[in-house]
């Protein structure tokens, strides 16, 4: 009788400490598409910003500028993109993809934004009492932009019960910074269902 | 005779359970009048597990994330609310376990899943949070998780009172700010619509803005549709609109309403009537209603005499109940009041009374018959034993039963608002705590405050005594 109490025991504790949950971490491919909450993500981010920038340097705006600039590809800075959509969304993630979708392209020329410029001249302002002559760099040598990108992300909810549907739209727009002409405007949608159960044991 | 030590214990066991909430109560109040919201917002932390436990896990987040706002640390309230938020959308998914556990014992025993009025005034702090940053498209998307929300809840029951006026006066203010007229507008007609529908009234000056909001996108009809008198002017409304910057004061004021227990006894007849008596908190006089009787399987068609505890409103004696601003020495201003937070915790009982009552006569049925038939089938034949054993059986039933309590600790009794056009440049306001004899509780000093050209400016006074 003893030895069976001892078994059961040995197979209690083992049952237990197989059952101990702690956390689990597995380590998965950058590029590979994870939903969890049905909310925005990194892929949202990532596949917009590459479809977009494609679509945007493929028109034929692009060719025309290329022309007028006898061969020199055109320079992009990129403005406010704005959230207005109903999820705290990383801007600047997003921002940086389409950064990253920019330069990767080869087919423009990128320069930083009004936020780094700010940083950059107050670097440039310290190199000038502080650096020496041979390798300071001078102020007024900045590459001025042709195009601002622009933008907005929007969202609609359509939901019943425990599903819901979310709708995203990501409008961008390329604007010539000399004559304010657009040269650009593009869109692009994601649609996603996500339900929830309303009971579970 | 070991048997009967036993049965003892459990007895005292069972008797020794204290309400969770009104511990937290007792606990956190004093902390608060006393020390403070950063001593208290230690103390909700260091006692997480005692005075909230996994079921008020909502409850802990919403309490720390109110606290924190309080406590000008917008970032931290910002977290604790969103994951509030997130406990409150993971609960749709109703466990079967944790509702049959609450059959057998008490409400409970349930996760707590947040007022309506809870929920809506949390998004009213994650919006003044982001307003307090100058986060306008942080504002924005709040507005918008509000809107979804109040859908939901709407969708989920439409016959109770799902809105809020105090809210949509929120999300109209981040829409004028973001420059989104239209929208604004729209807010501002719904917020009409919300105050009517609670009983508080329609706040003077938020009327105000409302109608000039509505004429600047020519919406005035709506007005007229909504059988509000048309004013001849709107002054204060105007000038913030034409100056463009404005200092808006918001005042918490008071101590919003706890809950207490109140106990019914009466009749139930299975798939037939409920008679039940109790005695009013507030006059002291007996009362008596009678309800429909679901049916309970069991029951049979006899008469059983049932007692149990339900929540009631406790009024908190709020030392605060407005406020008078001054503006660089001079002005004086009341800020009005724009939304009442005991009238919105009675306003949610009412709703829920009935199912509340229902779903607790129901349990206390099916815990009777099954009390009963253990006791049937654990008799020994010895005599004092068998008496023992019985009352511990129905002193631990009664003791089982506990009056669901939960409710946010933190809100204030009421929330007050002013908007002030100024003139660009730095302004001294202080705000004065009132209390409900025309005393000055408190006052709360805003030196130098810089107004830029068409920024709006929000003090928060949170005057929770």
């Amino acid at each position: 009788m003893s030895k069976i109490l001892t078994l059961c025991l040995c197979a209690s504790l083992a049952a237990l400490m197989g059952c101990s949950g702690g956390k689990k971490v597995t380590r998965i491919d950058e590029n590979s598409v994870t939903d969890l909450s049905g909310a925005w993500n990194d892929t949202d981010s990532r596949l917009v910003a590459d479809e977009m920038i494609t679509d945007c340097l493929n028109r034929p705006w692009y060719q025309t500028m290329i022309q007028q600039k006898n061969g020199i590809v055109p320079t992009v800075v990129i403005g406010k993109i704005r959230n207005k959509s109903h999820e705290h969304i990383n801007v600047e993630t997003f921002v940086k993809d389409m950064e990253r979708a920019l330069i990767n392209s080869g087919k423009a020329d990128f320069v930083a934004n009004a936020e780094e410029r700010a940083e950059l001249r107050n670097e440039l302002a310290s190199q000038a009492g502080n650096a020496t002559e041979e390798t300071r760099k001078d102020a007024g040598q900045e590459i001025g932009a042709d195009l601002m990108l622009t933008g907005t992300l929007n969202s609609i909810v359509d939901q019943e019960g425990g599903e819901q549907v979310i709708y995203y739209q990501v409008d961008l727009e390329l604007t010539d910074i000399q004559s304010h002409r657009k040269v650009w405007v593009g869109d692009k949608k994601i649609k996603k269902f996500v339900s929830k159960d309303s009971v579970k044991m | 005779m070991k048997r009967l030590f036993l049965l003892l214990f459990a007895v005292i066991l069972l008797t020794s359970c204290a309400n969770k909430s009104m511990t937290r109560y007792e606990t956190l109040a004093p902390t608060l009048e006393k020390e403070g919201f950063e001593a208290t917002i230690a103390e909700v932390k260091k006692e997480k597990d005692d005075l909230y436990g996994s079921n008020s896990e909502f409850l802990y987040y919403y309490d720390l994330g109110i606290l924190h706002h309080y406590n000008r640390n917008f970032d931290e309230s910002i977290k604790n609310l969103a994951q509030a938020e997130k406990i409150y959308e993971d609960l749709y998914t109703k466990s079967v376990t944790n509702e049959a556990a609450a059959v057998l014992t008490n409400d409970n025993t349930r996760p707590y899943r947040a007022r309506p009025f809870e929920l809506l005034t949390l998004y009213q702090y994650q919006i003044l949070n982001y307003l307090a940053k100058m986060d306008i498209d942080g504002a924005l998307v709040e507005v918008k998780r509000s809107q979804i929300a109040m859908n939901a809840l709407y969708q989920k029951d439409k016959d109770k009172v799902n809105d809020n006026g105090y809210l949509r006066y929120l999300q109209a203010l981040v829409y004028e700010l973001d420059g989104d007229n239209d929208e604004a507008a729209i807010a501002y007609v719904k917020a009409i619509k919300a105050y009517d529908e609670g009983k508080m009234g329609l706040p003077k000056e938020f009327f105000e803005f409302a109608t000039e909001s509505l004429r600047r996108a020519e919406r005035e009809d709506e007005i007229r549709a909504l059988k509000k008198p048309e004013l001849a002017a709107t002054p204060k409304a105007t000038a913030v609109h034409e100056q463009g910057q404005e200092i808006i004061v918001l005042g918490y004021a008071g101590h919003s309403p706890i809950l207490g227990e109140m106990y019914l006894s009466g009749t139930f007849v299975s798939a037939g009537a409920m008679n039940l008596y109790y005695k009013d908190g507030e006059t002291g006089r007996q009362m008596s209603f009678t309800l429909v009787a679901p049916p309970v399987p069991g029951a049979g068609s006899g008469t059983f005499h049932i007692g149990f505890a339900l929540p009631e409103v406790r009024k908190y004696k709020s030392r605060v109940n407005q406020f008078e601003v001054s503006l660089d020495g001079k002005t004086r201003i009341k800020p009005e009041k724009v939304m009442d937070v005991d009238q919105e915790l009675r306003q949610n009982m009412d709703d829920e009374r009935n199912t509340v009552i229902t779903r607790t006569a129901v349990r206390v049925i099916l815990r009777t018959i099954a009390a009963q038939k253990a006791k049937e089938a654990t008799n020994t034949g010895n005599g004092i034993f068998d008496l023992l054993k019985n009352i511990a059986v129905d002193v631990g039933q009664t003791q089982l039963e506990q009056a669901d309590l939960r409710v946010g600790l933190f809100l204030p009794n009421s929330f007050h608002m002013t908007r002030i056009p100024v003139e660009p440049g730095s302004h001294d306001v202080n705000v004065a705590a009132i209390g409900p004899h025309g005393e000055t509780v408190g006052v709360y000093k805003f030196d130098r405050i810089a107004v830029r050209k068409g920024q709006k400016v929000l003090l928060i006074v949170p005057a929770i005594k």
